[in-house]
């Protein structure tokens, strides 16, 4: 159904009316572009016993881990700051007792997103995985980590995965509607199952544009308004990761990152610079600015490479034509209802 | 004077009016599409209008010839498949469908795919196309039946309507709870399902129609709103919209074909000329 209320917001609001302590939360992006500015405001609000759900989890877990929001965790990949000399926010937390996660293969995960998002209870997945530590050791999923069945049609062991429907997905894209089609492209990874499989979605954007931007370029939505509770206009949104045609990753920043995501200490400092010390996006990126230069942001902003426009136009708009005739019946209007009365077709 | 109205417009406009603001509909082509662009028009500006091809949230410019029309579309927000419309459905997300039905039986049950035996045709109908999913998992359904029969017993049973009727539906756990058909509309009149015990019955009958001769195209003992009124009559805001936007349904079928092949004569006379 509809949801028919303004869903224009700030990251603030979106956060606080559709995040909850407990909840799965879902980061629609997967490895670019992620939904930073979001991410940032969960772990502002402290957000607590989330269980994350994260394709690859990088930067965006690390802090969303150090920030003490995650009790669980559901990913394919996990960083590591600084190689083997190095760290990492979930591994020190898996140490300490305070995460516990559960692995998946990148598609087995996508896998239960798209189980998800299409309503089914469980999806089948590649059954090679059947031999390896990922079948046999399981974390909280417990017995509901895989399950596997017999083909009905040959009789073939088959490996599957549950469904997945998380509470809320927050995820970044290029540009969205007020009405929150969310529009992205590039690499699709999973993001429009991980948005479409939550029950509540947040969309960040680049920028908010008008409803007809997104009628004539409905090959881009990726998320239908209607599945949408919030949509935040947030420019520099990802940062320092990068959105196709707006900025590149900016490497300086995100080598800084994990310099200081080698050590519990040192990222707690770089948070309480960068996000904590930040009350929004714009006073981040001011505190950028000012610490970097104009220049520096000016640098890697996206050069154009226009996609070739697809033309969603058809012959009329109208079932008359310039003589005012029918284009089938070939009669005016007039004519068509004088025909009616004399026929005796016109009731009431 | 209030404007007159042909029967086509008549279901077209009651059709219109069964679509909420914000609501996500599901329309076939026809009655259909036109209900739908009427309701966005004039009362539904928001409401999400799709068709089951994954045209989704399409803004009307001419009828569509077909499902898969995007040249009947003034753009739309959302190019998806079909797979994912119909899933769509199945997890609660169209609230109110419209299907065209050749048999009815008491219960809402429909038959779209054949007249006679199923191996040998007396005829043999378009079939179950979207129908029997969306009428699973749709909110709401809305029949609409030109021609079709009213039966004791289905020839084939294509779609599920309410079943055996009281709780059957729900009992079966197949379907979400409060769903199912809500609406049979006709050309003679429009007829409900009783709450409880699922049954139809006839709840409005169209301008000059009397109750009688509707009783004669039912097989069982129809029962009877407790006050049968006269559907509700069409304003003429909605009349001009219908027959601007949609003047060959507007006149219905018959005078369709009968206008539209008298100037395909008239072109073919002057061809050369």
């Amino acid at each position: 159904m509809a949801k028919m209320q303004n869903k224009v917001m700030k990251a603030r609001e979106a956060i606080d009316r559709f995040v909850k302590n407990g909840d799965h939360l879902v980061i629609g992006n997967y490895t670019v572009g992620t939904c930073a500015e979001l991410v940032f405001e969960v772990i502002r609000q402290q957000k607590k016993g989330l269980t994350l759900y994260s394709q690859s989890g990088v930067f965006d877990v690390e802090v969303l881990v150090a920030g003490g929001c995650v009790d669980k965790l559901v990913s394919t990949y996990v960083y590591r700051a600084g190689g083997k000399e190095g760290g990492s926010a979930v591994e020190r937390a898996l140490n300490a007792g305070t995460l516990t996660m559960e692995d998946y293969t990148n598609f087995q995960y996508n896998a239960r997103l798209l189980a998800g998002m299409h309503g089914f209870s469980f999806m089948q997945v590649l059954e090679g995985a059947m031999v390896t530590d990922l079948f046999k050791i399981r974390s909280f999923m417990g017995e509901d980590k895989y399950k596997v069945i017999e083909c009905p049609y040959t009789g073939k062991k088959i490996l599957t995965v549950p469904a997945a429907n998380p509470d809320v997905c927050i995820v970044h894209v290029q540009r969205a509607d007020k009405f929150g089609n969310a529009q992205y492209w590039g690499a699709l990874g999973s993001v429009a199952a991980a948005a479409l499989a939550s029950k509540r979605i947040i969309v960040s954007c680049e920028e908010i544009v008008e409803h007809e931007i997104i009628q004539s370029s409905p090959h881009l939505t990726i998320i239908p308004g209607y599945r949408v509770d919030a949509v935040v206009e947030v420019p520099w949104g990802a940062h320092p990761t990068e959105v196709l045609g707006y900025y590149n990753l900016d490497r300086t920043m995100y080598a800084m990152f994990f310099l200081m995501d080698m050590r519990g200490d040192s990222l707690k400092t770089w948070m309480d610079e960068w996000v904590y010390g930040c009350s929004n996006r714009e006073a981040y990126i001011d505190h950028y600015v000012a610490s970097y230069g104009k220049g520096k942001l000016n640098a890697i902003k996206a050069k154009p490479y226009f996609s070739a426009p697809a033309n969603y136009g058809s012959a009329f708009g109208s079932c008359w034509d310039n003589d005012e005739l029918e284009r089938s019946m070939g009669i005016t209007l007039e004519e068509m209802e004088k025909i009616l009365e004399e026929r005796g077709l016109l009731n009431g | 004077m209030a404007k007159k109205y042909t029967l086509d417009e008549l279901l077209i406009i009651t059709a219109a009016r069964e679509i909420h603001d914000g609501e996500n509909i599901i329309l076939g082509v026809g009655l259909p599409t036109t209900a739908g662009a009427m309701a966005k028009a004039l009362h539904a500006p928001n409401a999400v209008l799709m068709m089951e091809s994954g045209i989704c949230d399409f803004q009307p410019l001419v009828p569509p010839n077909h499902i898969a029309d995007a040249n009947a579309c003034r753009g739309f927000s959302y190019s998806t498949d079909l797979f994912s419309t119909f899933t769509m459905a199945y997890r609660g997300f169209v609230d109110v469908c419209f299907l065209g039905v050749a048999q009815i039986d008491k219960f809402g049950n429909i038959n779209t795919t054949v007249v006679g035996d199923y191996f040998h045709p007396k005829t043999r109908l378009p079939g179950a196309g979207g129908a029997p999913d969306f009428l699973s998992y749709a909110r709401r359904t809305i029949l609409t039946m030109r021609g079709g029969d009213f039966v004791n017993k289905l020839d084939y049973f294509t779609s599920p309507g309410y079943l055996e009727g009281g709780d059957s539906r729900e009992k079966s756990g197949l379907f979400p709870p409060g769903s199912g058909p809500t609406m049979l509309l006709t050309t003679k009149g429009i007829f409900r399902f009783h709450e409880q015990t699922k049954e139809m019955y006839l709840s409005q009958v169209h301008h000059g129609v009397t109750v009688d001769s509707i009783r004669k195209d039912v097989p069982w003992d129809l029962k009877m709103a407790d006050n049968v009124t006269e559907t509700d009559r069409p304003t003429d805001a909605e009349i001009d919209f219908v027959r601007k936007f949609a003047p060959t349904e507007a006149v219905g079928r018959k005078l369709m074909f009968e206008l539209g092949m008298q100037n395909a004569f008239k072109l073919a006379a002057q061809r050369g000329k």
